[in-house]
């Protein structure tokens, strides 16, 4: 993949996709529908983040959701305690991006060195401890029952902060995109494909899983704290393994190391989430919904390693080959 | 002193239900390289099947066959549908056995409800001794013997049996043990099953222990189990009995004196073993023991 | 002589990369036959995709007449294939005689008849009978590896690099256990010492860069310099 031009395809899908999700809130004026696509977009951000480490590092983390949750903590207790304002909102991001970056570095450093089981135990452990405290430290936290608290006047209205969260949204995905296609993101990739290799061509892979990890850890911060903001609500299940496993999935059955994928597994999931949830008042098989996902899943994970998005990619790149057949080639057949 | 004994019978108990987790985890790890991280959900369903049967049947003994059957039946499906496409690759085992646990969990809800179900005492291993002024349950003393014979038996296999000796083999170098005429795939699928078979009679006996059981219990459990493997070493069998006691008396005697630290030291101990002793803790009593 | 194996046109990939490409070689009952080439031409390789261990992506392998190109590991070595790896593969928590024993398929007369007769072959391992296999010498560990792909009534042996950081009193009694082995089996052999390979061997095929390049008797290899100098750099 070169460099994307300004006016590749790409970029025109991404631009009209963009059109219609700002227009949206002024076409059609469902409030469920407006709050739906919130969450997506912010979920769509920590998928993202994840993909960094799943899709392009190629490792396994379950420890992402403290991630999450310290993101979540730092707006909720900053916007509670001292005033709920966007400045203070803003200064609480960047608070939670600090932390997150101080802990991944840290939490990468002692890990990273790991085999992958190894170090997917480590982040379960390590997040599970993370989760103890949080639940342990009720003074800050309030632990499982957590607290409610007021978000900037401005977020009130519901419009507004969809429109926030889309401008997040796409600011990280060009951040990331053009993350990935840095020289920096190259190696992330060569990781993935072989480390030994990587590491006996001189580069130094730890740090760059390290640098990996801070950013996936920086961006998952973010959109903990837009969560945090959404629901006026805070708790600890916002660090726990579910929000590790949402993100997983949507990683997964959107498909990694595309980016994009994640964010369609994102609306997949939301989406399926919301009408299977109001489905179950009729089926009550639809109350365990995650069922479904973990089959897709486990069917994506054996049989579409590329989740949809990836799985579609192929198909196009297959197809384009097949228009134009280089030439040498097909002599070479008729020899 | 009184109080010392029964944190200690506490803790042993707690440990041999990890233990029965463990050591399939431990043995499927050293010999196949995989990390099951599912395999908290043979225990569960170890758990609800026999519990059911025990309610239905009210036969205890019959609630524990039931309980190993399904963990052999479910292991078999496992390792053949999950575990054998994926060999070789850890990425990929570790998302596909987490999204089956995700689907073993949920399955539980589906088949038996969301809520927990109360479990009580068979009546012969209901109520205590009194030994002077030390009270001891029963039943917990029958959940540290069961472990004990368990892994008398265990060991007696591993040691004195060729099937043992091609297991302990594999575990040092699969590809010689091809080379030296056997189908290591049977071995595999012998050992998974077996691993899978005493996680579910650990959740079993784990279900009158705590007095109700519920679908998340498995991965909680399963955790505990990962720190054992890790502590006590990936690949050994006794290494996975002592770490398992480790835990387990760690976890009483901390829930005892300073109960908000109880599931933190053993996540603490485990990330130490990680970090400067990633052969684990008891691996050298393997090499000298074999 | 019938020819016991034969190699057609193997090719063999590992991964991405393609190590064997065109290997032709027989074995002939009874004989020593010896593979030899420079490092990385790929001698370990082929005997790897003989014994199923790097299957062969094209080309055929046929042992006894048959066609075992596609069979797995176990059942090549089932079908009378001793391996002994170039590192060995010795079980070094296992003790001597658990060694042994996993590599017997069924206790027989017949084949502890033939365990006797390897421990008189290598004394040393009934010496260490209850010694864990990780502590014994290098020489030591190289009669046990052999003595565990011989035990099994092995019509074939593929032994590769016996003398690999051996010292030169130790290969001898490699050398001599081969020869006596000889008279029991049939023997391929992957040898860098040429000292060693031409004393033992009977015939020999030269690969290199993954393909065959020539073979025949040994005695014409030894006295053709030039061939020695441009495949295996001596002479």
């Amino acid at each position: 993949m070169n460099q994307p031009a300004l006016l590749s395809k790409q970029n025109i899908i991404f631009a009209i996709l963009l059109v219609v999700l700002v227009a949206f809130p002024f076409v059609a004026d469902s409030r469920t529908l407006t709050i739906l696509l919130t969450q997506i977009f912010i979920f769509g951000i920590l998928a993202m983040s994840y993909d960094i480490l799943l899709g392009y590092t190629g490792i396994v983390s379950f420890g992402h959701a403290m991630f999450f949750g310290i993101g979540a903590y730092s707006t909720a207790i900053m916007l509670k305690e001292i005033q709920p304002t966007i400045p203070v909102f803003i200064g609480s991001i960047v608070v939670g991006m600090v932390l997150a970056g101080i802990l991944s570095f840290f939490v990468g450093l002692l890990t990273l060195r790991l085999k992958s089981h190894f170090f997917a135990m480590l982040t379960l452990a390590i997040s599970g401890l993370l989760l103890v405290v949080a639940e342990k430290w009720r003074s800050v936290t309030k632990g499982n029952d957590g607290f409610t608290f007021r978000a900037p006047d401005v977020f009130k209205d519901r419009i507004v902060f969809y429109f926030c969260v889309l401008a997040c949204l796409v600011i990280v995905f060009l951040i990331l995109r053009r993350f990935v296609n840095s020289p920096l993101g190259r190696v992330l990739i060569a990781i993935r494909e072989n480390e030994q290799r990587t590491r006996s061509l001189g580069f130094k892979t730890l740090h760059y899983k390290v640098i990996s990890s801070i950013v996936a850890g920086v961006i998952a911060s973010l959109a903990g704290s837009l969560y945090a903001i959404s629901l006026r609500f805070v708790n600890t299940s916002m660090m726990t393994m579910d929000i590790t496993l949402d993100a997983l999935l949507m990683t997964i059955i959107g498909g990694v190391g595309t980016l994009v994928g994640p964010l369609v597994g994102s609306v997949v999931i939301e989406f399926a989430q919301h009408y299977l949830s109001g489905l179950a008042r009729d089926y009550p098989i639809f109350e365990r919904w995650i069922i479904f996902f973990g089959i897709i899943y486990i069917l994506a994970v054996v049989f579409f390693p590329k989740g949809i998005v990836g799985s579609i990619l192929t198909k196009i790149s297959k197809w384009k080959q097949r228009d134009q057949v280089p030439l040498p080639e097909s002599k070479e057949r008729s020899k | 002193m009184d109080l010392l004994i029964s944190l200690v019978i506490n803790g042993l108990a707690t440990g041999m239900l990890i233990f029965l987790l463990a050591a399939g985890l431990t043995l499927i790890f050293g010999l196949m390289d995989v990390l099951n991280f599912a395999h908290g959900g043979l225990f569960v369903w170890g758990a609800y099947t026999g519990v059911v049967t025990y309610a239905y049947t009210e036969s205890f003994l019959i609630g524990i066959v039931v309980s190993i059957l399904t963990g052999i039946i479910l292991g078999f499906i496992m390792e053949k549908l999950i575990i054998t496409p994926v060999y070789g690759n850890h990425v990929q085992q570790i998302l596909i056995t987490l999204g089956f646990m995700l689907v073993l969990q949920e399955m539980i809800k589906v088949a038996f409800g969301p809520n927990a179900i109360p479990v009580t005492v068979p009546s012969y291993l209901a109520g205590s001794w009194e030994i002077g002024e030390v009270i001891v349950i029963k039943y917990r003393v029958f959940i540290i013997v069961v472990g004990f014979i368990i892994f008398g038996i265990f060991h007696y296999i591993l040691t004195r049996t060729k099937i043992g000796l091609i297991v302990r083999a594999g575990v040092i170098n699969k590809e010689m043990v091809q080379a030296l005429g056997i189908n290591i795939k049977r071995v595999f699928l012998f050992v998974f099953m077996t691993g899978a078979s005493l996680a579910a009679l650990g959740g079993m006996l784990m279900a009158p222990y705590s007095g109700s059981i519920y679908a998340e219990m498995g991965m909680e459990f399963a955790i505990l189990g990962f720190i054992v493997v890790v502590i006590g070493g990936m690949g050994s069998f006794s290494g996975s009995l002592l770490a398992a006691i480790l835990v387990g008396l760690a976890g009483s005697f901390m829930a005892y004196y300073v109960p908000y630290l109880s599931l933190a030291v053993n996540m603490i101990l485990m990330a130490i073993v990680l970090i400067f002793r990633p052969q684990g803790l008891f691996s050298m009593i393997r090499r000298e023991s074999t | 002589m019938e020819n016991l194996l034969k190699l057609h046109n193997i090719h063999t990939h590992i991964g991405q990369y393609h190590i064997l490409q065109g290997i032709d070689f027989e074995a002939k009952e009874g004989e020593v036959s010896v593979l030899l080439g420079r490092n990385g031409a790929g001698k370990t390789t082929t005997l790897k995709t003989i014994m199923g261990l790097t299957p062969a992506s094209s080309g055929a392998v046929h042992y006894l007449n048959q066609d075992i190109t596609k069979k797995p590991t176990y059942d090549i070595a089932n079908l009378g294939i001793g391996y002994v790896p170039e590192n060995q593969g010795i079980f070094g928590q296992l003790t001597v005689e658990e060694n042994l024993k996993v590599a017997i398929r069924k206790e027989t007369p017949e084949i502890m008849e033939k365990q006797e007769y390897v421990l008189n072959l290598f004394p040393d391992l009934k010496k260490f009978w209850k010694k864990a296999g990780g502590n014994l010498s290098g020489g030591q560990k190289q009669m046990l590896a052999m003595a565990r792909a011989f035990v099994n009534d092995s019509k074939l042996l593929l032994i590769d690099e016996p003398s690999k950081g051996l010292a030169p009193i130790v290969i001898e009694k490699v050398m001599e256990a081969i020869v006596e082995m000889k008279k029991q089996t049939t023997i391929v052999l992957v040898e860098q010492n040429f000292l060693m390979a031409s004393n033992i061997g009977d015939t020999y095929t030269l690969i290199d860069d993954g393909r065959t390049v020539r073979s025949g008797e040994m005695s014409e290899l030894i006295q053709n310099d030039e061939l020695k100098q441009k495949y295996l750099g001596i002479g």
